[in-house]
């Protein structure tokens, strides 16, 4: 297939040469992965869609917007450090991403053993940026009183967008977490390599699904990557 | 559905990658901790952030070594999305002077 | 020249196979991995068959249908003869807002795309099936669940919300409108979970109509039914996050005082606890639903246009006129359909500049549309037109449509927009466009596919009386309201009072007594469908003479997995009255060996 695959035209001829074609628009994408493309396409509009709230409500506020660097600070070693934590969350999601995309790789090349303890160290990255993130929530509401209606340093409408946008990427990310801790199961039981039926959808497993998980887990990272640009950086 | 195989990369490609986007982090922190300001620390922090979103879009989703027809597919529906943030761009800025006309000035 | 030659496929970047085997590229479909189901339970109730999920949806769908329809018939008596209090003041606007959130998003979205969809993608691909069967049965639930939602908040403290269907902070949320607290927090529930669901059937039929195609049925030779239902699925993907973002802050505004769109308000009452707001943007909230609330009109009118083109080629014998046009105005309308939004912001208050530039597009999107009116009556010109209900069906769509599409003009000019909006101009032209001309367009589909679903055709004479009946009678009912917003009454007004506007109760009396007749007259139909289930008349394979693949099943209705083996597509699916055929059809599936002497043009 791979043969027959590289012998089509490429580049924009390819383009129209694959769109004009019968039976497949994306040649050699599997139903699962082209699904998962869309659907994060449609994903990463509701999470545009958000940011773009974000800009509004931040543009267009006559009182003066919270600095984050300063809010986001932790206090170590006697020096506050600007965005330490957040900077720590970065750096993991970021590794979680690098051992997602080796997890994938030993999938298709049929590492039983390696796949899950990658996939399993991505769930561990996963896991450890929500709580994170749990942590920096407990400390804004408890220590500093920050509320989604109200907040001591500025605008109203900060600890409502941090609120929302930091919560509906940790939901994103749990997801992810929960699934592929699931997919390590999948892998160490062996399921992949016998093809054994999904017990929810009765469909065949195979080691595409590694890098299907993948997609959405690398889309969990990227809009962190917007999120911290954005929000705390800005 | 066998009839996709794939062939997987050497594992130095993702390290390198990897490598990269951990620098990329560090200097976006970096614009922060030394409190860049105005048209630079904007101009910064959206070429990082693009840089790193590009790496990770490209290589670790593959979409580098994918058809032209996936490719177009998922990257022109973010024009409208570059519309949506001009348009709203423009309302907010008008927002805030009418805000800053009826409720501040003068009062 | 054999049958291999002439089939487009990627054939010509390989070299034919020198056995002259049928697939000389080596790319098949992908046999898909169907799911066959052992009990009662999973093959009526948990269908995972996509023919079953869409007759679910369609039944759902209407079922809440009548219940929208019940609440119209409600309004409109109350606009009518005000004098017997037949629905309060909030009981008025808690009924315009649930009947207009069911008909747009839960009657016509669900139903074209999640019933015309199941039922037709799979067929007129040439596919046993959808390409993810579980997710497909799993998105029809959580809509069922997501209407039980919907239905429920009828039964919480306040009653269903009654901020209109387009739910504009702050009165959705403040004291004053029915339903601000629970009825709200449910109506958006609801939404959340729709879009879910939706998302899930999305997917399925956009990868279906990409990836699982037949061989030979390249994206031009798909029927323009696919072609409408697809584009709309792929704007309804990339409209309804705004509706997810924006309604989700608004959740959260209502639930937990923040201030995304509230502006400086002395105190809101959540639940309970009083809370001051400030610095909230209302306009934020309508640019994000018109985001997705404009093209959400158009995932409605694109099914319809594409369904129109099928019924109008089989029933005039006529292969659609223009069909790359047909195709590319459809693309056009979809990629126009998102940057109009503002067109109903025009008196909002928003940056001025802005009326400009969307005017400008809102004016633009009639040109694709207006090449579509012009091919379809150019498909009639000298057709062998047969009157069948499905035929009168279209016609009516044509007369109905064209009306709408021209108010839509006045509208979309800003200047004239200043006096026209926020009256009953405005609703007649939406229920002209999404009211009355895809609903027969609803009804002609559902007589052309009948045969399909059930095997037996409906009773034609009920047919031709419930068309009558309907059309006219909707004629009747919206035609008026076009003179009434020229006179300014308004529109969401419970009664027109002692004021200027009380000189149109005449009028209002014979809508609502045209409204009546109309609604009851909707029982025909569901006799007629009741009764040619159960002993209508069976149907012939292949009824309409039709060339689709739908058609071309080996048993009628198609069974699981549709065919034994599957299709190979030679043409389009538009070759009617070909010069020197034997019949005045060629379906796609019949080989150019079978049609020699058929001057047939390479498609």
């Amino acid at each position: 297939m791979n043969r027959a695959l590289s012998k089509l035209p490429k580049g924009w001829g390819g383009l129209t040469h694959d769109l004009g074609s019968d039976q497949r628009a994306f040649k050699g994408m599997p139903w699962g992965k082209a699904m998962m493309w869309i659907f994060l396409l449609s994903d990463t509009f509701i999470f545009m869609c958000v940011l773009i709230s974000y800009m509004t409500g931040r543009a267009s506020t006559a009182v003066s917007w919270p600095n984050p660097s300063v809010v986001f600070g932790l206090e170590v070693f006697g020096t506050s450090v600007p965005l330490l934590l957040i900077a720590i969350m970065t750096f993991v999601l970021i590794s979680s991403s690098g051992t997602m995309a080796i997890a994938v790789k030993h999938g298709y090349e049929k590492n039983r053993k390696l796949c899950t303890i990658f996939l399993l160290l991505t769930a561990v990255c996963g896991a450890t940026f929500v709580s994170m993130q749990a942590f920096e929530w407990t400390k804004l509401i408890l220590h500093e009183g920050v509320r989604p209606w109200g907040n001591p340093f500025g605008a109203e409408q900060f600890g409502a967008f941090f609120f929302m946008i930091t919560g509906f990427h940790g939901t994103h990310v749990t997801i992810g977490v929960i699934f592929l801790l699931i997919m390590a199961r999948k892998t160490w039981r062996g399921d992949f390599d016998k093809g054994r039926k999904g017990f929810f959808t009765g469909v065949t497993s195979n080691y595409r699904a590694i890098e299907i998980m993948g997609l959405y887990w690398h889309f969990v990272d990227l809009v962190w990557v917007f999120i911290f640009a954005f929000f705390y950086l800005w | 559905m066998s009839q996709y195989k794939t062939q997987t990369h050497k594992i130095g490609v993702y390290l390198w990658i990897w490598a990269l986007l951990f620098v990329f982090s560090f200097f976006s922190y970096m614009v922060d901790y030394l409190n860049f300001e105005g048209l630079l620390r904007w101009t910064l922090i959206l070429a990082f952030m693009v840089s790193k979103a590009a790496l990770i879009v490209a290589v670790f989703m593959h979409l580098f070594w994918e058809r032209y027809a996936i490719v177009n597919v998922l990257l022109w529906p973010m024009t409208l999305m570059l519309l949506f943030v001009g348009i709203m761009a423009a309302e907010s800025e008008y927002t805030v002077f009418t805000r800053l006309f009826y409720f501040v000035a003068g009062s | 020249m054999s049958d291999e030659h002439d089939y487009k496929i990627e054939a010509k970047a390989y070299t034919a196979s020198s056995s002259g085997a049928a697939v000389s590229s080596g790319e098949r479909p992908d046999e898909q991995e169907l799911y066959h189901s052992k009990s009662w339970w999973t093959t009526y109730v948990f269908s995972q068959d996509a023919k079953y999920i869409g007759v679910q949806y369609i039944c759902a769908a209407t079922a809440i249908a009548i219940l929208a329809l019940v609440l119209s018939v409600l309004m409109r008596i109350q606009l009518a003869y005000p004098e017997l209090n037949v629905l309060s003041p909030s009981a008025y606007y808690q009924a315009i807002t649930m009947h207009g959130m069911i008909m747009v998003i839960f009657f016509l979205t669900a139903l074209f795309l999640g019933g015309f969809g199941n039922l037709l993608i799979p067929l007129m691909c040439g596919a046993r099936d959808m390409v993810f069967p579980y997710v497909n049965m799993m998105s029809f639930w959580i809509f069922l669940l997501s209407l039980l939602v919907l239905v429920a908040s009828y039964f919480v403290p306040g009653g269903p919300t009654g901020a209109g269907w387009t739910l504009y902070p702050p009165q959705a949320i403040t004291e004053g409108t029915p339903g601000n607290l629970w009825g709200l927090v449910l109506m958006l529930v609801s939404i959340v979970l729709f879009v879910v669901g939706f998302t899930m059937g999305g997917l399925n039929y956009v990868i279906t109509v990409l990836q699982a195609r037949a061989k030979g049925m390249t994206l031009m030779r798909l029927p323009l039914t696919v072609w409408g239902i697809f584009v709309a699925t792929i704007i309804a993907l990339l409209a309804f996050p705004a509706l997810l973002a924006g309604g989700l802050m608004l959740l959260l505004d209502t639930v937990l005082g923040t201030s995304f769109y509230m502006p400086a308000i002395i105190a809101v009452s959540n639940f309970g606890k009083e809370v001051t707001t400030d610095g909230g943007s209302p306009i934020l909230f309508q640019h994000l639903f018109w985001f997705f609330g404009h093209p959400e009109v158009y995932i409605v009118a694109l099914p319809a246009f594409g369904i129109v083109s099928d019924l109008i080629s089989v029933h005039a014998r006529k292969n659609i006129f223009g069909y790359r046009m047909m195709v590319w105005a459809i693309v056009a309308i979809a990629a126009l359909s998102f940057i109009v939004w503002a067109h109903h912001m025009f008196v909002a208050g928003m940056n001025p500049w802005f009326g400009f530039f969307f005017a400008i597009t809102t004016l633009l999107i009639a040109i694709p549309t207006g090449i579509k009116m012009y091919n379809w009556v150019l498909t009639l010109w000298r057709g062998d037109i047969h009157f069948t209900v499905p035929m009168l069906f279209t016609l009516g769509f044509f007369i109905t449509f064209l009306n709408g599409g021209l108010t839509g003009m006045f509208m979309g000019n800003v200047g004239t927009d200043i006096a026209l909006s926020d009256t009953y101009f405005v609703v007649a032209h939406f229920h002209f466009t999404i009211g009355i001309a895809p609903v027969l367009v609803v009804f002609g589909a559902l007589y052309h596919w009948f045969p399909l679903m059930t095997g037996r055709m409906l009773n034609e004479g009920l047919g031709k009386l419930h068309f009558w009946i309907t059309f006219i009678g909707a004629y009747a009912i919206y035609f008026p309201m076009h003179y009434q917003g020229l006179q300014g009454v308004p529109r969401r007004y419970y009664e027109m009072y002692d004021s200027t506007y009380a000189s149109s109760a005449g009028l209002n009396e014979f809508i609502t007594i045209v409204t009546i007749v109309v609604a009851v007259s909707q029982l025909i139909f569901f006799y007629n469908v009741i009764n040619s289930a159960i002993r209508g008349e069976k149907s012939k394979r292949n009824p309409w003479k039709a060339n689709s693949l739908e058609w071309q099943t080996p048993t009628m209705p198609p069974k699981h997995g549709n065919w034994n083996e599957l299709p190979v597509v030679y043409r389009w699916p538009y070759d009617f009255s070909v010069p020197g055929a034997d019949k005045d059809y060629i379906p796609q599936n019949v080989p150019p060996s079978k049609v020699r002497k058929a001057r047939v043009e390479k498609t």
